[in-house]
């Protein structure tokens, strides 16, 4: 190529727009998503990337929705309470035969509501442990002990409601994860799987499950 | 944000608002069906994806900032991203060079449908400035979620070519939108 190289101060852009687009791939898809959650001013050139792109949207036709799709979505998200034998059930589709780690410890402190409710999420060795708080509003998840998942690996937290598939509710990296998340019924269960850097694949968990909790009140 | 009646679900779905999320179901899905199925090409899986999407909706609401940009843009990146995730995910075996030929031939006709509104038309001006490949190449890779890896094979050209390329288109439309 004859061209000129991209000035440096450019290079941050040309990636936003690259992580717009999405256009990578791989392990430089990885590497480069994983900067983004840690790096707001990337994520800042991100958003105004999709800004300038979107009016390349109204170039995706509408199309039809089939009419139970929403009470699926639903069914999946607020779950009608269930027997608890439902609720094991639902934990061996997850492969729990395989695990070998176990939560020790759920904790709920009494107070007026909002009721704030904490999980322990610990290996048996102890050798990893997070710490989960549910605060009526957001769910906050801190490492407290061991080490992220190594180069290539993430630790990818789950919650599963009784008779439900396990629904992600993000990657555990060096930051705490803080999501958007109701105080969920007892019985629930958080669990945390090893997946590929980025996440799960497809939105199922596809590693091993390496900790997980029942949620008690 | 009064004008952005997606960005006011969002926020109400953001304080768990059930309603709400009805609300935007209504408004959205069938827009967000179109993005991936046409990111996707197969219904079944585009009907899978979007219950997913849906999920990371309810739960992901609070991190949109209807300060930095529009809910429905918000959306969309939210799909798009989903849908790569899964073509990402794919046997590399799973897409031919007959599929890739078929759905070349659809990207030209939807920047004319561009042309019609304002701001979609000062994107279409900067995109007809661009190269025709680079444009091409951008198209491909918004609309049909191409990495840069099927690009180098629809262009026929070197992977770091297609890399080069599609940066330097990029980042003159940007000076092109900003003038």
């Amino acid at each position: 190529m004859s061209e000129t190289p991209i000035p440096a101060s450019q290079e941050d852009d040309a990636l936003a727009a690259e992580l717009a687009l999405g256009v990578l791939d791989g392990t430089e898809r990885a590497a480069a998503e994983a900067r983004l959650r840690n790096d707001p001013a990337l994520m800042a050139r991100v958003i105004a990337w999709q800004e300038r792109l979107a009016p390349l949207n109204d170039a995706f036709p509408e199309a039809p929705v089939p009419a139970d799709l929403l009470n699926r979505i639903e069914g999946r998200l607020f779950p009608a309470p269930a027997p608890r034998r439902t609720f094991w059930m639902a934990l061996s589709g997850l492969g729990m035969a395989s695990v070998t780690a176990l939560a020790v410890a759920a904790f709920f402190f009494l107070s007026d509501p909002p009721a704030q409710v904490e999980a322990v999420l610990v290996a048996e060795n102890g050798a990893l442990s997070y710490d989960a708080v549910f605060d009526g509003l957001r769910l906050t998840v801190t490492r407290a002990a061991g080490e992220p998942a190594p180069e290539g690996q993430v630790h990818e937290l789950w919650i599963i409601a009784p008779g439900a598939d396990p629904v992600s509710l993000g990657l555990l990296a060096e930051a705490p994860l803080v999501v958007a998340y109701p105080t969920p019924p007892a019985g629930w269960v958080l669990a945390v799987t090893v997946e590929p850097a980025g996440g799960a694949p497809g939105g199922k968990p596809t590693g091993p499950v390496i900790l997980k909790t029942e949620i008690t009140l | 944000m009064t004008d952005d009646p997606i960005a006011q679900h969002l926020t109400r779905i953001a304080a768990q608002d059930r309603a709400a999320f009805r609300a935007l179901y209504a408004a959205a899905s069938a827009k967000l069906m179109g993005v991936l199925l046409r990111i996707l090409g197969d219904r079944a899986e585009a009907e899978d994806a979007l219950q997913e999407v849906f999920t990371r909706v309810w739960l992901r609401a609070g991190r949109f900032d209807a300060t930095r940009g529009q809910g429905m843009t918000w959306l969309v990146a939210l799909a798009r991203n989903h849908a790569i995730d899964r073509l990402r995910a794919r046997p590399p075996s799973a897409e031919g060079e007959d599929e890739m030929e078929a759905v070349a031939d659809t990207t030209p006709r939807a920047e004319t449908q561009l042309m019609a509104k304002g701001e979609a038309r000062r994107v279409a001006e900067c995109f007809d400035r661009l190269e025709p490949d680079r444009a091409a190449a951008v198209r491909g890779a918004y609309l049909q979620g191409l990495s840069y890896a099927d690009l180098a094979v629809r262009h026929a050209v070197p992977l770091n070519t297609m890399r080069t390329w599609l940066r330097r288109g990029l980042l003159n439309l940007r000076e092109c939108l900003e003038q």
